[in-house]
């Protein structure tokens, strides 16, 4: 369990890393919380020649809400702990469903190191921060050398552990838009044990209108497909309902068309199985604590 | 049969108490020295490349590049190995050899191709990488069932089959009483193969000297004085020249008595480049290949009853995957038949056994060793019982009790149980559970849609084993009938009055020093934090075959007290010469020498000890100078099995007793299963340390736990290869999973042993399974649910409640 030979940067700005990257390429990886990447290291699953520790760059660890135009952004940088996620008063203020699912994350010496962004750039199929961001309609920005974009969280995760990311490129930040509105949000999962990446999580969003119908719902589901995914069918089903009862007939198409990664923690048939219980269970959390503000604060 | 007379009167200072423990300050600091502290001068880092594929030729090895690199000494495939070392010591009589680095052929994932020694680890898994091996993949057998199949691939060409052994035993009337049951109750049952997961992993520094020709190693293995020279055998070195030296273990849970293959690689190293070398397994060498894997066994069991619920026969038959290789032979059905029958009186057995090869590592011994699966599927049919006749399952287990007044009791088999209350015990967890208010909040969670269960089990947790466990279910071809368990323990009095004890087993994760200080503490009065306690290493003559089933506590406890009255009568001689009395009026109270009733005249531990070492007064009736005694402590109560097997003979005759009570909440929809609250009341005769048995007991539970719900090992269906080789998909529970346990004991003494304790070290695993899988039962009973597989994992209990819900 020793990692084979690499080299190791560690830059003190942003321009220096992406030089490091822009160098190497795919031979050379970012080291952030390192709560995956070195534990893979050292099982030699991956061996970078150059590893890019980003924990000392400047200005990557801000985390804070900014207003243009009018509209309000929550914005986290590459090196915002997970910790330092779950327990912000602008993430609970604004992105709850974050913090709730960030909670879920491992355990809490674990999300001490583990950043956000760095479980969003790792996409693990299964893992929770990349499925709540994908409901919370959150943008990830990237820079290379070259260049900067942003890109939806929806376009960003296209496989197994795989991203839109090319390989001189980094991501240097994700970012939530703050909506207005009554609205409620929850993440439920499955874990073999507390901490354990879920078997299958969903995560869902509810807006609801003046009439105090859904007018709007959004959901995402981990450990039901190939990456992180979104379920249409099971958004636009439940628009106009003004009580929970409709959802577990709209969850019901949850799995449609998913392709589970199985593993020993679950087979594909078991996890579809799952994201429509979940599904239901999630929808009918969040559109309980739309309705009722006091459960808007999760536990 | 011996009975160890104690006066009923008999006051304890020591035995008994929750003496604080002598291992923990070195333990908790991190100074107690385990294998990866041994620093030798010039001592090299081994490490090891293994086989991804679950059966396959090897075709060719090419070690050039990994040779080439710089710091790497040696590298050794297994046809170079071979020409060091021999083959694994095998306990089987059946033609299964197995090697530490695999010879043309791998048998199983994770199996050893070839072992690296360079300067540091980093280079020796740099080397590994670049060693290039060419597989020709072999069909795996992964299903124990297909492979008993006559047309199946064989996993070894030695064997006709890979039924390695087959033996149906008959003890009492199995026919005759199916016949006159008034109900046979029927089930199946899977008990995957889970394992022994200790933090330190097996490893081992060997130091070949080639000029005296002696090799010695450190290691973590328990066997150390008890089969010495069966290490001798596979380093190719004579008896008497190697030296084996005990390191403190980071646990065992039964999966380092031999670890016979690290010894062998690093003395394999160590003799190829003349350097000592450490080879320390890395967490996935050991999940992979450590003979550290329990059970793998398929029940098909029935359980026949007369009309009022009296159980009369009991038919197991069973389907054991052992993987590869059969290194410890059919030892972990030795253990279950101790006691197939539980705390029953049940008058017939057949047991009828397969063990058959698959490309899986080898089962090796986990706690509970055999018996865990058979307290599995015996609870579970007694449960099942109840409810197809209708009798409540408190009362169908009271009504076939073993009596108090029925021991000792010889069941079936022949084993002997000592002594027993278990409906006392039973009365009382059904006490501390609170079972009413429980039924009230099954009650109400029912109404909510939730579903709460409440377990029950009532198992024995055989304790003390006999080695014929090992062989006799062989008949005359057992390769190895040895009959001896021995313990021994040397007391020695210095000359200022200070005792060292030294003892023949290793420090493996239990706790020998505080034990041997309670007993010399109670034999001298003295204090036990003044008593030392020292470990032998294999030149010492000592033997021992240190921890394992449940004994040590026991034979340790035999061995001390041995020791110590005889350098206390001894004392109590020289101390009668000095003080001119008769030896029968002297005693020994609280660490000094005085005379009966008159207490004036006396002497100090130092005193006497002074006379002893330096003042013999060379007169005839003068003993020779020193205090130092020896006390082999042999098992206190064998009988050899009789030539048909008709009677195995007591071999596992200190039996504990427990009733465990957990309660479960189940969701149905995710089969999750939470457990809410875990009620013990164990009895393993008198309780030597409460606070150690405390930590045995529950950590025994927590170990139970993983086995109900989470622990597994999962190979490919059609490659075979390994899908659990970390803890990330090995899972073992966590603080989180594990409720408050309250736990009481109840103290029926073994007649049999000295104290009358009783072994301790596997009850809270040997029970939990069983017990956990019928709350689960209980929780889901309105949807019909009978659990007959463990681990009940989220999927399976989904799949389980489907299964009922398609039955209605």
């Amino acid at each position: 369990m020793k990692p084979a030979p690499f080299e190791y940067a560690a830059p003190r700005d942003l321009d220096e890393a992406l030089d490091v990257l822009a160098e190497h390429g795919d031979d050379a990886r970012v080291l952030a919380g390192g709560q995956s990447l070195v534990r893979m290291m050292n099982a030699r699953q991956v061996s970078p020649a150059v590893v890019v520790d980003i924990n000392r760059v400047r200005g990557l660890d801000a985390l804070g809400v900014t207003n243009d135009n009018g509209s309000s952004t929550l914005s986290l940088g590459a090196t915002v702990r997970q910790r330092t996620s779950e327990l912000s008063g602008d993430v609970a203020a604004h992105a709850p469903l974050l913090a709730e699912a960030g909670a879920h994350v491992a355990h809490a010496p674990v999300r001490a190191r583990g950043t956000v962004v760095g479980s969003v750039a790792f996409a693990d199929p299964s893992a929770e921060l990349p499925a709540a961001l994908l409901a919370l309609d959150g943008l990830v920005k990237i820079r290379s050398r070259a260049a900067e974009r942003t890109v939806a969280a929806d376009d960003f995760f296209t496989g197994p552990f795989r991203t839109a990311l090319a390989a001189d490129e980094m991501v240097v930040g994700v970012e939530v838009p703050v909506t207005a509105g009554r609205s409620g949000s929850a993440f439920v999962e499955l874990t073999r044990r507390q901490g354990d990446l879920p078997v299958c999580g969903a995560a869902a969003v509810v807006g609801l209108g003046d009439d105090g119908r859904v007018a709007q719902a959004r959901v995402a589901l981990c450990g039901a497909h190939q990456r992180p995914v979104r379920v249409p069918a099971v958004e636009s089903a439940v628009v106009g309902a003004d009580e929970p009862s409709p959802f577990t007939e709209a969850a019901a198409r949850a799995a449609d068309g998913l392709d589970p990664v199985p593993s020993c923690h679950g087979s594909a048939d078991f996890r579809r199985h799952l994201a429509r219980v979940l599904t239901a269970r999630a929808l009918s959390t969040a559109f309980a604590r739309a309705t009722s503000p006091k459960e808007t604060t999760h536990a | 049969m011996s009975i160890v007379e104690e006066p009923v009167t008999e006051t304890r200072r020591w035995v008994g108490q929750s003496v604080a423990r002598k291992e923990d300050p070195k333990l908790l600091t991190g100074r107690a020295g385990y294998i990866g502290d041994v620093v030798l001068p010039g001592m090299l880092h081994g490490a090891v490349l293994r086989s991804p594929h679950a059966h396959a030729r090897i075709v060719s090895i090419d070690t050039s590049e990994a040779e080439a690199l710089p710091g790497v000494v040696v590298v050794l495939t297994g046809a170079a190995a071979a020409e060091l070392v021999d083959p694994m010591p095998a306990f089987c009589a059946e033609p299964v050899e197995q090697r530490a680095i695999a010879v043309d052929r791998v048998r199983y994932p994770g199996e050893a191709v070839a072992a690296v020694a360079a300067t540091d680890r980093y280079t020796a898994e740099d080397a590994c990488a670049k060693i290039r091996v060419e597989y020709e993949l072999l069909p795996a057998l992964v299903d124990p069932v297909a492979a008993m199949e006559p047309s199946a691939t064989r996993v070894h060409e030695t064997l006709d089959s890979n039924v390695v052994f087959h033996r149906s035993l008959d003890w009492g009337d199995v026919d005759g009483d199916l016949a006159r049951a008034h109900t046979v109750v029927r089930s199946s049952a899977r008990w995957h193969r889970m394992g022994a997961h200790p933090i330190e992993t097996a490893g081992a520094v060997a130091s070949w000297d080639p000029y005296g020709q002696s090799m010695t190693v450190y290691s973590n293995s328990n066997f150390i004085n008890f089969l010495p020279w069966a290490f001798a055998g596979i380093l190719r070195v004579s008896t008497n020249r190697l030296r084996m030296i005990p390191c403190t273990v980071g646990g065992s849970f039964g999966s380092k008595h031999l670890i016979t293959k690290v010894v062998s690689i690093t003395g394999a190293l160590s003799k190829a480049c003349g350097r000592p070398v450490q080879y320390l397994e890395d967490r996935t060498d050991n999940v992979a290949a450590n003979d550290n894997v329990g059970c793998d066994r398929i029940y098909d069991a029935e359980l026949a009853l007369a009309e009022d619920g009296e159980m009369l026969g009991l038919v197991l038959r069973i389907i054991d995957d052992y993987g590869a290789y059969f290194q410890f032979a059919h030892g972990q059905h030795g253990n279950a038949v101790a006691q197939p029958v539980g705390p029953y009186r049940i008058g017939s057995l057949r047991y009828d056994v397969s063990c058959v090869l698959t490309n899986k590592v080898q089962q090796g011994f986990f706690r509970g060793a055999g018996a865990d699966p058979g307290n599995f599927i015996l609870e579970r049919l007694v449960d099942k019982a109840a409810l197809e006749m209708g009798i409540d399952r408190v009362e169908l287990r009271r009504r076939n009790f073993i009596r108090p007044e029925q021991f000792p009791y010889k069941i079936p088999t022949g084993n002997v149980y000592d002594s027993g209350d278990y409906e006392a015990v039973l009365d009382r967890a059904l006490e501390i559970a609170g079972l009413d208010r429980w039924r009230e909040e099954q009650e109400r969670l029912r109404a909510e849609g939730r579903y709460l269960g409440i377990g029950l089990a009532s198992c024995q947790e055989r304790s003390g084993y006999n080695a014929s466990e090992w062989w006799f279910l062989y008949g005359d071809e057992a390769p190895l009938p040895a009959t001896s368990t021995p313990e021994s323990c040397k007391i020695d009095v210095d000359a200022m009055g200070g005792v060292r004890a030294t003892i023949g087993c290793p420090l493996w994760g239990n706790s020998p020093e505080t034990v041997v200080g309670q007993v010399v503490a109670e034999e001298f009065g003295i204090d036990p934090s003044s008593v030392s306690v020292a470990y032998a290493d294999s030149t010492s003559g000592a033997i021992s075959a240190g921890p394992g089933g449940s004994r040590v506590t026991i034979m340790l406890s035999g061995a001390t007290r041995g020791a110590a009255r005889t350098v206390k009568d001894k004392m109590i001689r020289v101390a009668a010469s000095a003080m001119e009395m008769d030896p029968e009026d002297v005693e020994c109270v609280e660490g000094v020498f005085r005379a009966k009733g008159a207490p004036g005249t006396s002497m100090t531990m130092a005193e006497v000890a002074m006379r002893a070492h330096l003042f013999n007064d060379g007169t005839s009736e003068a003993e020779s100078s020193g205090l130092v005694a020896v006390h082999t402590y042999d098992h206190p109560y064998f009988t050899p099995p009789t030539a048909d097997r008709s009677d195995l003979g007591a071999f596992y005759p200190m039996v504990s007793h427990a009733c465990h009570i957990p309660i479960v909440e189940v969701d149905p929809e995710t089969g999750q299963v939470t457990l809410r609250a875990y009620y013990v009341v164990n009895d393993c005769g008198t309780v030597m340390n409460p606070a150690l048995v405390e930590g045995q007991v529950i950590g025994g539970i927590v170990q139970g736990i993983g086995a109900a719900l989470m622990e597994e090992y999962r190979y490919g269906a059609s490659d075979g290869e390994l899908e659990t080789p970390t803890f990330r998909e090995y899972l073992l529970p966590s603080m989180h999973e594990v409720p408050e346990i309250v736990l009481e004991h109840l103290e029926t003494p073994s007649p049999f042993t000295e104290y009358g304790v009783k072994g301790a070290g596997e009850g809270g695993r040997l029970v939990a399974p069983t017990a956990i899988a019928s709350a689960v039962d209980d929780a889901l009973r309105p949807l019909g649910v009978w659990v007959d597989e463990l681990p009940m994992t989220p999927e399976r209990v989904v799949g389980m409640v489907a299964d009922a819900q398609g039955r209605r």
